[in-house]
């Protein structure tokens, strides 16, 4: 097999919490997110649910970019996705602040064993919570898959 | 609203994936790759000189399809897998769904729903299962 970065180096990532956050989805981002999908904004203020795809990212205080480093990616592109999942409890609401949190919850090595002749890879799971002042509105579970270069 | 397992939902379509949509998107996103805003950089990767759609977009397309089916509130859970989701400029996308099991859950119909974008005919872009509430008649 042939040496990819240390799964202790990787591994080291599991259980970081990133610092949290308030978020507020203005009208002019929903309108412009929801137009970017080819439908009209919805009414009442409901947010496009895509919004779950970056809103619990920036609002529990992290970008994409830590994201990939966290996991020590060797490339932007050595990265893809396996899923998303969504639990929306309340719809997403314009002009509301919500409290996110988020940290890494697993990290597993996959294809390293003598014999394996895929590409190792490690796969890392973020989960997200985005909270109103009453309860849980929306979870988000993001598992990414960070293919290992050889050394 | 009256569904029934295996019921086919109306298809949603975008006739042409834009790549001015997914500049701004870009900037919604935070997302700095250049694959979505840079047709120069998509080429040195062999796919031709279009940008590279964005996931998001992608299921943008599927939860139009399912709200415009059962309403803008019907999406409770979403588990959306990736296994091929090189979708690019100019490309005519069909988002497609069909219903797998009709249920009660504290006094509510619900639906589960498998959904799929297709492009030419091709499936497996990006796929979904998908836990809808059911509107009220």
């Amino acid at each position: 097999m042939t040496e990819v970065i240390s799964f202790e180096q990787v591994e080291r990532a599991e259980g970081h919490k990133f610092p949290g956050g308030k978020y507020s989805i203005q009208h002019w981002e929903n309108f412009l997110l929801t137009a970017c999908t080819g439908a009209d904004v919805m009414q009442d203020g409901v947010v496009h649910p895509i919004a779950l795809f970056h809103v619990p990212i920036l609002g529990s205080g992290t970008t994409i970019a830590e994201m990939f480093a966290l996991g020590r990616a060797d490339s932007d592109m050595s990265i893809s996705i396996e899923s998303y999942d969504w639990q929306l409890f309340n719809p997403l609401k314009e002009d509301t602040e919500y409290d996110i949190q988020g940290k890494i919850t697993d990290v597993t090595r996959h294809n390293d064993k003598p014999g394996d002749t895929a590409p190792v890879y490690d796969r890392i799971v973020f989960d997200f919570e985005v909270h109103d002042d009453y309860s849980l509105v929306a979870s988000s579970t993001v598992i990414w898959h960070y293919r290992r270069e050889p050394i | 609203m009256i569904a029934n397992e295996g019921d086919k939902l109306p298809p949603w379509t975008m006739d042409s994936v834009s790549p001015e949509r997914m500049q701004t998107m870009a900037a919604i996103l935070r997302d700095p790759n250049p694959v979505h805003w840079d047709r120069k950089s998509v080429a040195q990767l062999g796919l031709g000189e279009r940008c590279i759609n964005q996931g998001p977009l992608g299921v943008g397309y599927m939860v139009n399809m399912l709200q415009n089916w059962a309403g803008e509130n019907c999406i409770k859970r979403m588990f959306i897998r990736f296994p091929n989701p090189i979708i690019l400029d100019g490309d005519h996308i069909i988002s497609k769904g069909v219903v797998t099991k009709i249920y009660q859950h504290q006094g509510f119909d619900m639906a589960e729903v498998e959904t799929w974008l297709e492009r030419d005919g091709e499936r497996g872009l990006i796929e979904a299962t998908v836990t809808l509430q059911l509107p009220r008649d």
